[in-house]
């Protein structure tokens, strides 16, 4: 269910069974739902891939369950499949967030490269986000002092100053310095320096 | 008007004058008869008094003359007894002769020379006459003055039995030279007035005898005396004694007639008087009706200046005879420049005079429409008004009907505003029309998008399987199956709307073309009259009737005549011309409808019938389209052709009388032509 791949929500069966040959053909995994109401119901957070919305359907219609899935804090990236007459909306969609839209009838394999686009931003997102949430992990086993010494060590100054701000020994200084290191994960204070910008 | 009102206030402002003229010639006419009777009143009293002074004095004189031949009588009877021969018997029969002879004389007494009375004749008890309780006896006195005198003497009157006044004339009697008595004739002042007055003096004057104290002795009147009058006195002399004669005058019987006469012209004057009080009251009234009227004038002209409808009167022979500033506003000519003006009126329009002469015609003969009918009129400047006019007669005062009243409203904004509301209206439902067709093109076109979009992405994935080798045959199979499956849907939306079309096929019949044009040039003479356009109808007589949907037909036309219209929108107005003619062909019947434009440049001349093609800002693009496709299907041709004049003309020939066949007609009665 985790796994990351293309979700369809289109009501007409025929595009749903055709753009499932379609990316079948390319290795694209697909699941597809004939309704947004039906797509909700299957929502899980921990959804990954991408979304491919059709913008006029029976019910809830396309770009109302975008704006759901926002309001639910989705990151997934959505494509929309919009007729001619859809094109103003699917803009404005665009310019709150929407990835792409797509006009019928499409260059098929363009769209399916769009969504491998797609795919490959959103696994890129993901990454992004688990390393975050790693440093911000490793951070949380600093002590009190561990925490003092590492943002003088940030800030470019020696173990002397350090010892001296901090009044305590340059040993000691060093035995936290060496501490901190370990704990984050890295072995000079430049790393250090990058990896806490990730993070702010 | 102005004229009528001026003498009006000329006439009001001599109205005092004028009045008071006949008061003072009347006033002066009474008084100059008055001063007039007055004088000759006084004339007459005058002459009156005069005569009653002569009249008094004539009588007096008569009275003396009589008493003076009373006297010589009794003078020749004293005289004759004094002489010796007289015997007693003589004297008495002397004496009775005198005493019937002349009436005055009552009696007569024989005086012995004491002054005793010896005899009377008649002969009397004498005593009371004499012995009187009045004091001594007149007679005495007069009997001494007579003896002393030795002449006749006169006694004072004395009373005479109940109403009788005498008195007496004494004369001595001598006999030689001795005084022998005396002779007393009594004579009663009655008895004299009586016989010595004449009839005519009574008539007149009521004559008394007063002694002095005012006593009245005697009279003669046969009237009593109402009031004191006129009267003149003279002294009775004699007998004396202070008596004297008073003459008053009667009213005299002469005096009725000038009295009649006098009345006669007092009535005369009091009715002179009344009349002119009648003819005062009859002016007065006469003027209050003027000014009522003139304020009633003044009323409804202030109320016909301020109407905004144009009121016009015409005589029976419908020239002008009033106009009211209104319609003067309207038409832009003087009231002075239309009153008088006859048919042809100066605000017909030059170029429609035909139509409003029959108008005109039509209302002279009574037969105006109840409710009103419309022209164009054109004003002085020359600019175009529409009016609605309504006529109704005129009926004078004595229920003649002398001309006709029409009243003008110009309707040139509500017209404008009709035919503004009548264009939104129009442009409100081509609209609604492009509307519908988006909708209708927008489903359709997502209709044919899903299918084909479902084919595009079965075939993508194919070749995607075919170029990585890994398709199995049966897996191609049942693609390819969804696919036509796919394919069969796209055809079947596209059949759907192909039967949805051929539901409103055109209701064909046999028709006659000249009646749909004529039915045309009515629907368009409104719009062409607005833009002034001339509309043109010529048809050839025996047109064969053709088979076709009537309305369509009518679409077409109606949709090239615009456009004629339309084209001519730079023309110069007296130019603008739009023919329709009709006429059969051999087989067929050809329609041409020509135009005075600027014409179809080559380079439109191309895409003129390509579909969404157009040269006006708001048009669609279909409308010449449609004709065509219309006229196309009626089995005929609509082609076009530069004109001679520099317009266009559109034809079209339709066939005679075939059934044509309509199959595959794609034409909905809701497109309609409308636009190029």
């Amino acid at each position: 269910m985790c796994e990351p791949k293309l979700h369809i929500v289109d009501d007409d069966e025929a595009i749903r069974d055709a753009l499932g040959w379609l990316f079948q053909s390319r290795n694209v995994p697909v699941a597809s739902w004939p309704s947004a109401e039906a797509f909700l119901a299957d929502y899980d957070p921990a959804m990954a891939g991408c979304l491919l919305l059709d913008i006029r359907m029976e019910g809830m219609s396309g770009l109302e369950l975008f704006d759901r899935l926002s309001a639910m804090g989705c990151r997934m990236p959505v494509l929309f499949l919009t007729g001619h007459g859809d094109v103003p909306i699917a803009v404005s969609a665009l310019k709150k967030g929407a990835r792409d839209f797509v006009e019928k009838p499409f260059n098929d394999n363009d769209l399916v490269d769009r969504v491998i686009e797609a795919l490959a931003f959103d696994a890129g997102e993901r990454a992004r986000q688990a390393g975050q949430a790693g440093v911000a992990a490793r951070l949380a086993t600093l002590t009190q002092r561990e925490r003092q010494v590492m943002g003088l060590v940030v800030a470019g100054k020696l173990n002397k100053v350090i010892a001296d701000e901090l009044g305590i020994s340059m040993r000691t200084v060093e035995v936290h310095r060496a501490h901190v290191f370990e704990k984050m994960g890295v072995k000079t204070a430049v790393e250090l320096a990058r990896i806490l910008a990730t993070v702010g | 008007m102005t004229g009528g009102a001026a003498s009006a206030a000329h006439g009001l402002g001599q109205r005092g004058p004028v009045q008071a003229m006949p008061i003072v010639a009347m006033a002066l006419v009474v008084l100059l008869f008055g001063v007039f009777l007055w004088v000759l009143h006084r004339s007459e009293r005058e002459e009156e008094t005069l005569t009653l002074i002569k009249d008094v004095l004539w009588v007096e004189q008569n009275l003396h003359f009589q008493l003076t031949s009373d006297e010589e009588k009794l003078q020749y009877l004293a005289e004759s007894l004094g002489r010796e021969d007289t015997t007693p018997v003589n004297y008495s029969v002397m004496a009775r002769h005198i005493v019937t002879v002349n009436p005055a004389i009552q009696r007569v007494v024989r005086l012995d020379p004491q002054g005793r009375p010896v005899r009377s004749e008649p002969p009397v008890d004498d005593g009371p006459a004499l012995d009187d309780a009045f004091g001594p006896s007149p007679r005495a006195d007069a009997f001494l003055i007579a003896r002393s005198s030795g002449r006749r003497a006169y006694s004072a009157p004395y009373r005479l039995g109940a109403a009788d006044t005498a008195f007496e004339i004494v004369i001595p009697i001598f006999r030689g030279d001795q005084f022998a008595g005396a002779l007393a004739g009594v004579l009663s002042i009655d008895a004299l007035l009586t016989h010595h007055v004449p009839w005519w003096f009574a008539q007149r004057y009521q004559l008394e005898v007063i002694d002095p104290y005012g006593a009245v002795l005697g009279t003669k009147s046969r009237i009593a005396m109402p009031e004191p009058r006129r009267s003149h006195v003279v002294p009775f002399d004699p007998p004396g004694h202070g008596l004297t004669l008073v003459a008053t005058l009667h009213q005299l019987s002469g005096n009725l007639g000038r009295n009649i006469l006098i009345a006669a012209i007092f009535a005369l004057t009091v009715s002179a008087l009344w009349s002119l009080w009648a003819v005062r009251r009859h002016i007065a009234r006469r003027i209050r009706a003027e000014e009522a009227l003139r304020a009633e004038h003044a009323f409804r002209k202030a109320m016909e200046d301020s109407l905004t409808v144009g009121m016009r009167a015409r005589d029976l022979d419908g020239r002008i005879i009033y106009v009211n500033p209104a319609f003067c506003r309207m038409v832009g000519w003087s009231a002075e420049e239309l009153v008088g003006a006859g048919p042809i009126m100066p605000y017909w329009l030059p170029e429609d005079l035909v139509h409003t002469e029959e108008v005109f015609r039509a209302v002279l003969a009574g037969n105006a429409p109840a409710n009103g009918f419309e022209l164009r009129f054109r004003r002085a400047n020359g600019e175009r008004f529409d009016a609605l006019i309504y006529e109704a007669p005129l009926i004078d005062a004595k229920g003649r009907h002398t001309g006709w009243m029409g009243s003008v409203l110009d309707i040139t904004e509500r017209k404008r505003a009709e035919e503004l509301a009548r264009q939104q209206q129009e442009r409100l439902q081509q609209t609604a029309r492009l509307i519908t067709m988006g909708e209708m093109a927008s489903t359709l076109a997502h209709e044919l998008n899903q299918p084909l979009s479902a084919i595009a992405s079965y075939c993508t994935g194919c070749l995607n399987r075919l170029q990585a080798g890994s398709i199995r045959p049966d897996e191609l199979a049942t693609a390819l199956e969804k696919l036509s499956g796919q394919a069969k849907r796209a055809g079947q939306i596209i059949r759907r709307i192909h039967d949805f079309v051929r539901k409103s096929e055109p209701n064909v019949a046999p028709c006659c073309l000249s009646e749909v044009l004529e039915d045309c040039v009515a629907l368009m003479e409104a719009d062409a009259r607005q833009q002034g356009v001339k509309l043109v109808l010529e048809m050839g007589r025996g047109l064969p009737a053709v088979m076709a949907d009537r309305i369509l037909l009518q679409q077409v036309v109606v949709n090239l005549m615009r456009n004629g219209i339309e084209a001519m929108a730079s023309t110069r107005r007296d130019r603008r011309r739009l023919s329709v003619a009709v006429q059969a062909m051999d087989g067929s019947v050809l329609t041409r409808i020509q135009d005075r434009g600027c014409g179809i440049s080559p380079e439109n001349a191309e895409k003129l019938f390509s579909p969404f093609f157009t040269t006006k800002t708001e048009g669609m693009g279909m409308g010449l389209n449609i004709c065509r496709s219309i006229i196309e299907h009626h089995q005929g041709r609509l082609w076009f052709e530069p004109a001679a004049d520099g317009g266009t003309v559109f034809l079209f020939s339709l066939p005679v009388l075939s059934a044509p066949s309509l199959s595959g007609a794609a034409m909905s009665q809701d497109e309609s032509p409308q636009d190029v």
